[in-house]
């Protein structure tokens, strides 16, 4: 049976007395996506941070929009409002044009500065918009920004840019190219004050602001899917003649090329800085010993120190297990790894990626968190549980760039005066060519170099495998320890009985006379302390385990905090001096 | 009144609705998606849109395209039937926004009803009773206990990420409630790494007694007496009653006028329903309040000789309630089974095809809402619902005796049904006898099942 046509119908129009009445759809209520063309409600995509819930695509937002979004309501003081610039070099219809703009958004120029708060931390800003030229930085734009960092140089504020930039402003011609070390030099006098510098990439940040003061941030922050490069991708494919890859000068992109520290979804901006804020304050002198005295409280609670010291004893007079065992127990995939021990020993860890110039190395990981209530620097050499993680970790083999990262990442301490902890988990620096290309001996010498130096305390622990050079590059420290079943040694008990005896299957043997054991190491003095396992550190006792650490951790703390940085790298010079 | 209405929905809501509106003289609207084009609803009504592809989420839940529908076909209301938008608060929100009337409560309302511990601190506020238990979660045994003791045995003890009958266990009494409370709360901690509990009342044996409300833009809020729905498998409601015999005129009265209390309490408009668990000392508890027109709306019809959905449409059309608690009687008994496209020897999987043969049965007291029709095509992708059976006489042993008959009258061919399935529940003793429970079906059909 086929119903079709067989029922009567009265089709007829409808009117309706008062338009105002008949139903509609009200301006504004729909947001149309520029990138998937949906209609989108316009409250999903202000309360989705205005990214598309359809397509996730990020639209671009106005300056105050974002400062809306990012800062504490109410809080936000805007600088040099009324700021504009001239027209520099008489270029024809600039006025009018600036003039038009200036009706048309509502903006006086292409950059806000000011000041505000988020979550009750004050910080200066500077937002570009892009709906004025493209963001782009002429006189008034520098100008802005650089008053903005000199006053947050002045008042002693953390500073925060947004960079949405399509480069310099072409209308002003050389003196926008002057705005670019303009701004960078009032930024160096803002580092050299101390002063925290993040920035956030958003999408377009190209040209002259990512050649100055995008890429300056001591933490750069970006935007998913941000285009962010020197040249755009339509001049380099036009010079070059080639097709350009898939994602070229995405967010993602710099991120695996090691460029920026990390890519933050928009609804989690904030949270973001604040937490960066938050791991950036100075905490008080005395939490550390207040801290401690805490750690010790719970111990005691916890744990029947007197049982556990006759514990240790007891296990002193067992028979030891060989020193080939403990390799492979250091070796096995089921030993805790560095970002393991991170979660248990501190709290709010942010990973930092990145060497700022060529990769990101999955081996070593590095980042800023709160132990107790003191920021730290933490950096680990990270492995892999699975086939899959070790492929992204390299087995714990860092590349030069993990170096490279590493040491950016305790330069970055020493300016904010944190403490760094190096968890050293390698079977050492990662050997191929890409490696030699890039330098991996240079990498090292220069961490070992620079961190004689450091004017922060730097405590090394040796997690599992503490192999070579590769090791020693994040085991410069003030005082080196190691976990009991961890290793630490010249080479591989493979690599000492091949070199030596031109057999590698010896190296259970070569394993017995390398010292290359905690306990070996103790006695040679190249370590202070081993860190006791109940019985093998596992996934299920590293709540027992990590406790220990965190007692201990807090005593080095409070005795090297007390130091000055002059005190400390001498101290580090004398500690390796005398080996 | 309106002078055009869109129905958003379809199947056999969809030409209820259409009906009523025939009869009330405002032309109609359906919408349809691509699988519908040959559906009932879209034959019926006097305009047909089509809003897109078959799957619910490209057309019957696409609320852009509903809108646009509306507003092109120039309806100023939206009646949205059962499922699809009719809870969605967001929907009803931009109905208001749109200047379309949305027949149902306000979309503050929905939001409120929507979400149970709001709902419930309602409520408690209202004095409405409702399930004792414990607010915050509860991690060891002795505070647990005490909780316990205070609210009376049985108790239920659920963990906050239960799931599955995990982490769950019933408490007699005080001396076994420390056993129980580790047991299901280290099946927690190993289940869901989770170990925080919550105490609540168990209620033994419960019927599932849910009362229809009527409330006009004023706030006169009335009830039409109650229906039994106690007969569910997993939570799907199959045959429904009205009245319940386990309620005297005393206990109705009580029932009916907590139920009137929470459709205040959330300054309820339009037709809802309120839902009680009602056990066997004659305690009842809320449950929830569904703000639309439910599936047995028909049984109270046939009780009362109200109809619902033109109620619904003059409520809110913004006419007053033309009727007084008073003028609701109910007289007989009126009984639904639901038919669905469904397979009961394999675990009730949807059983979509053509129906090749149909028989509708007729006859004095009997009423069927369907949208099926000889050689229609049920598709795959909604509900299986396809037919209720309604009937309707002086008592339920006749209405009873008249259900059985009906039954044996529906011939559907082509597809699978549970016709079988609930004819074996009419049979049942323990159904003839009127006082089944919640857990009827999981008790004596499950190895059918």
């Amino acid at each position: 049976m086929h119903l079709k046509g067989l029922f009567k119908k009265e089709n007829q129009p409808v009117r309706h007395q008062n338009q105002a009445e008949a139903p509609n759809v009200p301006d504004g209520l729909y947001t149309k996506c520029e990138s998937c063309h949906e209609m989108i409600l316009t409250e999903d995509f202000t309360q989705n941070a205005y990214v598309c819930p359809k397509c996730g695509h990020y639209m671009k937002i106005g300056a105050y929009e974002r400062i809306k979004m990012v800062f504490d309501a109410q809080t936000f003081e805007e600088w040099d409002e009324e700021f504009t610039g001239g027209n520099p070099c008489h270029f024809k219809g600039y006025e009018e044009k600036l003039g038009d703009l200036q009706r048309d958004t509502g903006l006086n120029e292409a950059v806000i500065t000011g000041k505000g708060k988020i979550d009750g931390m004050e910080a200066a800003v500077g937002v570009c918009d892009t709906r004025f030229l493209m963001g782009s930085m002429g006189y008034a734009v520098g100008e802005k920004l650089t008053r903005a960092i000199e006053r947050a140089t002045v008042e002693k504020l953390p500073l925060i840019i947004f960079t949405c930039s399509g480069g310099a402003r072409m209308q002003e011609g050389i003196v926008s190219l002057m705005q670019m070390e303009k701004t960078a030099a009032a930024l160096k006098k803002f580092d050299a004050a101390g002063g925290l510098y993040i920035t956030v990439l958003t999408n377009p940040t190209t040209g002259g602001v990512t050649a100055s003061f995008a890429m300056l941030g001591d933490i750069i922050l970006a935007e998913p899917q941000a285009l962010v490069g020197f040249a755009g991708p339509r001049v380099i494919r036009q010079t070059i003649g080639e097709e350009l890859p898939e994602g070229f000068q995405r967010a993602e992109f710099l991120l695996e090329h090691g460029l920026i520290d990390n890519i933050v979804e928009r609804r989690f901006l904030k949270q973001t800085l604040s937490t960066l804020l938050r791991l950036h304050k100075k905490p008080q002198a005395e939490t550390m010993s207040r801290y401690q005295q805490y750690l010790d409280d719970i111990y005691a609670k916890k744990i029947d120190i007197k049982k556990e010291e006759a514990l240790l004893a007891a296990k002193n007079e067992k028979k030891q297990l060989s020193a080939w065992e403990k390799v492979q127990i250091a070796r096995s995939s089921k030993r805790p790894s560095a970002l393991d021990y991170i979660g248990y020993l501190t709290k709010d860890f942010y990973e930092l990626h990145g060497d700022r110039a060529y990769r990101d190395d999955g081996a070593v990981v590095g980042g800023i968190a709160f132990f107790g209530k003191q920021p730290v620097t933490v950096i680990g050499q990270q492995k892999g549980a699975t086939t899959k993680e070790n492929i992204v970790r390299n087995f714990g083999m860092p590349y030069p760039e993990g170096y490279r990262k590493a040491l950016r990442l305790m330069k970055q301490a020493e300016k904010f005066h944190r403490p760094v902890l190096c968890l050293v988990d390698t079977p050492g620096a990662y050997c191929g060519i890409g490696a030699e290309e890039r330098g991996q001996g240079e990498a090292i010498a220069k961490n070992l170099f620079e961190m004689a130096d450091l004017k922060v305390p730097v405590l090394s622990i040796v997690i599992g495998e503490g192999g070579s050079g590769g090791a020693l590059a994040l085991a410069a420290g003030n005082e080196v320890w190691m976990l009991e079943n961890s290793v630490y040694s010249i080479l591989s008990p493979e690599g000492f009985a091949s070199i030596l005896w031109k057999d590698a299957s010896k190296a259970e043997k070569a394993a017995q006379v390398m010292k290359l054991t905690a306990q070996d190491l103790k006695e040679l003095g190249i370590i202070e302390q081993i860190l006791p396992e109940f019985p093998v550190v596992s996934s299920d006792n590293m709540n027992r385990v990590t406790l220990y650490m965190k007692r201990k951790i807090a005593g080095f703390l409070v005795k090297y905090q007390q130091m000055g940085g002059e005190e400390l790298a001498e101290q580090r010079y004398q500690r390796f001096r005398g080996m | 009144m309106f002078q055009k209405l869109l129905i958003a929905n379809r199947g056999e809501i969809a030409v209820r609705i259409i009906r009523a509106c025939r009869e009330m003289g405002i032309k109609t609207v359906a919408v349809y998606s691509q699988a519908d084009a040959d559906a009932l609803h879209t034959q019926l009504a006097d305009e047909s849109i089509c809003i897109g592809k078959a799957e619910a989420k490209d057309s019957y839940l696409n609320m852009e395209r509903i809108l646009s529908a509306t507003i092109a076909s120039g309806a100023d209301a939206i009646h949205p039937g059962f499922g699809f938008l009719s809870e969605n608060s967001k929907f009803a929100a931009l109905c208001e926004k749109c200047n379309i009337a949305f027949i149902g409560p306000s979309a503050r309302t929905i939001e409120e009803t929507g979400n149970k511990s709001e709902a419930r601190n309602a409520m408690v506020r209202a004095g409405v009773p409702v399930i004792p238990g414990t607010k915050e979660p509860i991690f060891t045994a002795e505070a647990g206990r005490k909780f316990a003791d205070e609210i009376g045995y049985p108790v239920m003890i659920k963990a906050a990420l239960g799931g599955g009958g995990k982490g769950m266990r019933v408490v007699r009494n005080s001396e076994e409630f420390e056993k129980n409370f580790q047991n299901a709360q280290r099946e927690a901690e190993n289940g869901f790494g989770d170990n925080s509990m919550y105490i609540e009342k168990y209620i033994e044996h419960p019927k599932h007694i849910e009362f229809q409300i009527l409330a006009d833009n004023e706030g006169n809020t009335i009830h039409l007496g109650e229906r039994d729905c106690s007969v569910q498998r997993r939570h799907q409601k199959m045959i429904e009653e009205s009245p319940c015999t386990a309620l005297d005129e005393d206990l109705r009265e009580q029932m009916g006028a907590m139920a009137v209390r929470a459709a205040k309490a959330v300054g309820y408009r339009n037709a809802g329903t309120v839902e009680f668990l009602l056990d066997s000392h004659r305690q009842f508890y809320f449950m929830e309040i569904n703000t639309r027109i439910q599936v047995e709306h028909g049984v109270t019809e046939l009780v009362t000789g109200i109809d619902l959905v033109k109620e619904q449409i003059r409520i809110a059309a913004g006419e007053k309630l033309g009727l007084r608690q008073s003028d609701i009687h109910l007289t007989g008994h009126a009984m639904e089974v639901r038919i669905n496209a469904e397979n009961p020897d394999k675990n009730f999987a949807p059983c979509p095809g053509t129906i090749q043969e149909l028989h509708i049965p007729g006859g004095n007291g009997v009423r069927i809402d369907t949208a099926v029709y000889p050689g229609y095509i049920i598709p795959p992708y909604y509900d299986s619902m396809i037919m209720k059976v309604m009937v309707y006489d002086k008592d339920r042993e006749s209405a009873l005796k008249k259900m059985r008959s009906t039954l044996g009258e529906v011939i559907i061919e082509g597809v699978t049904t549970n016709l079988d399935f609930q004819y074996e529940i009419l049979k049942n003793k323990e159904f003839e006898s009127g006082a089944v429970h919640t857990d009827f079906i999981e008790k004596n059909f499950e190895e059918t099942a």
